[in-house]
């Protein structure tokens, strides 16, 4: 409610000339003097002539009747004329006059409630228009603001997930060069520990040519020389230390080579030396994964490998090796000791198809479509992220691959992996 | 001077019977003659009028003019237009049963005019009639005088129709506007025109 009010008040002293208008008056006197009126005059209340048509000179009688405004007197009719018929005259000059002022009232008040209710109403839907702009307004700087705060959100939570598979990557090569160092330190251990040995046989070496030129220069007798000789033989076990010797050489050469080898291996599996926009050979990777698992998977593991001949395919070879290694040690980690890993690499149309079947205890059904879903791990606190499928999920459909998780029902988990031979 | 008084009430509570019985009570002499101002199925869609001519021993000229508004809810703009510059109101209430949640209902409207047209219900002269007591099923007299009681505002219980208790309703009302407007116009003091001189005037009751 606007609070209008008509200004016109009901009750509001009014004079006569206020009511009547000459449009009003005016076409009724002329009117009665048509029919034998010669002067008809209205005064309002104070005596002052208002209308006036026609002339007193004419003569004859003259008529005069109240004309009233809400029930109360405020002017004088008059009516000058000769005839019988006058006082009719006059008095239906005086109904008409009061009849008009009656309607002219109602006129007025209507227009004025009229428009007041019109002016009210039009406020209103004013008023209702701009609240309604407003909270449209309002609305739609919430929604654009909810759209940019909720993309804000997605991509912090993107970056988010993002750094934590990459996180998850790093924690995968970290446990890897765990498993490699102690690789490296087995050879590296008795490698070192030949070399002090060597040490002390060169000591011996050492010592025994120093006798020999010792001897030979002060020009002893060949024959005491040689007795000489044997008994420092004997005495430093140079039998025994040659032929120790060649072992030790051959350990060493063994060990080192044994580093070097992992080395690569994981060089290799790593693909540092590479430029990106490398090259993946599917097979050659899986074995580089298995090669740097090596230490991980258990001696009476059985690894069957149906490799068929598959074309190299346009890719990063890092990403894809990390994948083959994540789904090796979930096998391994599903089955300890028996396992049976069977992986199968076959290529036709468009496509290369790599599965990795074990002989664990499968997937659970009602879990088994919640295993790419990031942070979901059915293994103990701390003792799973929950990132390991999720980051092959990742890369697979990074290379814009799908991938598919099956538990047959004579037992067993079979991750299936299909990769587009060229990518889009 | 003119003095507006304003009959209020919901519609069909008998505003316009309770001026019918004022002005066939009333003596002609003094007072004008009653303006029913168009009605549709006996409603009133204006107002109607009864106007009033007194003058003071001074000589100062008295109107009052009594009018009543439009009880339906739809004139509310007309109910404003005529509640204007209002002097005094008596508050026409239904007594049926049915019909209190619509008294309530005009009760309300006439707080919520009152205040938009800029007068004090707190202290514009005000009485309340409880009309149609001659009808069966009415709210009891002792719960209207238990509700209205407290508020110190003069409540009569009427029939219209019967002209019963129309006068002394108006007559409460006129004693009223004379106490607000004494102060301000000097009535008594200046004009030698009491309070019961005033109200007598008022209703007088014409010859049988």
């Amino acid at each position: 409610m606007t609070g209008e009010v008509a200004r016109y008040v009901v009750g509001e002293e009014r004079r006569l000339a206020d009511i009547l208008s000459d449009a009003d008056v005016v076409p009724i006197i002329r009117g009665v003097l048509r029919v034998g009126v010669t002067e008809a005059l209205i005064a309002d209340a104070a005596g002052t002539t208002l209308w006036r048509e026609g002339s007193a000179a004419a003569g004859g009688i003259a008529e005069e009747l109240p004309l009233y405004l809400e029930g109360e007197e405020v002017g004088r009719l008059l009516v000058r004329g000769e005839g019988g018929s006058l006082r009719d005259v006059a008095l239906l000059m005086a109904d008409l006059l009061n009849t008009l002022v009656v309607n002219n009232l109602k006129r007025m008040l209507t227009t004025e409630a009229h428009s007041a209710v019109v002016d009210q109403s039009y406020g209103e839907l004013l008023d209702t228009n701009r609240r309604l702009a407003r909270s449209e307004a309002n609305y739609r700087e919430l929604a654009e603001h909810l759209e940019q705060k909720v993309e804000e959100r997605s991509r912090e939570l993107k970056q988010a997930y993002l750094r934590l598979l990459e996180q998850e990557k790093m924690a995968s090569v970290g446990q890897l060069a765990a498993g490699v160092a102690h690789e490296i330190n087995n050879p590296l251990g008795f490698i070192t520990s030949n070399l002090y040995t060597l040490q002390k046989y060169a000591a011996r070496f050492m010592t025994m040519l120093d006798f020999y030129r010792t001897t030979f220069d002060k020009g002893y007798d060949c024959k005491v020389i040689a007795l000489q000789a044997a008994a420092k033989w004997r005495e430093m076990k140079l039998d025994h230390v040659c032929s120790d010797v060649e072992d030790l050489i051959v350990q060493s050469i063994d060990g080192a080579e044994r580093v070097r080898r992992i080395v690569a291996d994981l060089k290799g599996f790593s693909h540092v030396d590479e430029t990106s926009g490398g090259e993946v050979e599917i097979n050659a990777e899986i074995d580089r994964a298995l090669r740097v698992m090596e230490h991980y998977i258990p001696r009476d593991a059985e690894l069957v490998r149906n490799y068929r001949e598959i074309p190299a395919i346009a890719g990063n070879p890092a990403l894809l090796g990390q994948a083959f290694l994540n789904i090796i040690q979930n096998a391994v980690q599903a089955m300890p000791s028996g396992l049976r890993l069977v992986i199968d690499t076959s290529c036709g149309g468009a496509a290369i198809r790599v599965s990795f079947a074990d002989n664990g205890p499968g997937i659970p059904a009602e879990v088994r479509n919640r295993v790419f879903e990031p942070f979901y791990t059915t293994r103990e606190v701390g003792k799973g992220t929950g990132l390991g499928l999720a980051v092959v999920y990742d890369v697979v459909t990074g290379y814009g691959g799908s991938i598919e998780v099956a538990c047959p029902p004579d037992g067993g988990t079979i991750v299936a992996i299909t990769l587009p031979l060229r990518r889009e | 001077m003119v003095l507006k008084l304003v009959y209020y009430g919901p519609a069909m509570s008998g505003k316009t019977t309770n001026l019918l019985s004022l002005h066939d009570l009333l003596a002609r002499e003094g007072r004008g003659d009653l303006m029913v101002l168009d009605t549709a199925d006996d409603r009133t869609i204006y107002f109607d009028l009864l106007p009033f001519f007194l003058t003071a021993p001074s000589g100062l000229k008295i109107k009052v003019k009594v009018y009543t508004v439009p009880g339906q809810v739809r004139h509310d703009a007309t109910r404003k237009a005529v509640l204007q510059r209002a002097d005094g109101v008596a508050f026409i209430a239904d007594s049926q049963t049915a019909q209190s949640a619509n008294n309530f209902a005009s009760f309300d409207n006439l707080e919520k005019n009152l205040a938009l047209v800029g007068l004090d219900i707190e202290r514009l002269p005000l009485v309340v009639q409880f009309n149609k007591r001659d009808l069966p099923d009415v709210v009891a007299e002792e719960d209207i005088l238990r509700t209205w009681g407290p508020t110190g505002v003069p409540v009569f219980t009427a029939s219209a129709l019967n002209s019963w208790r129309v006068v002394e309703t108006f007559g409460a009302l006129a004693g009223l506007v004379y106490d607000a407007i004494d102060g301000r116009c000097r009535l008594g003091a200046v004009h030698g025109l009491q309070r019961d001189a005033f109200v007598r005037r008022l209703t007088v009751r014409g010859e049988e």
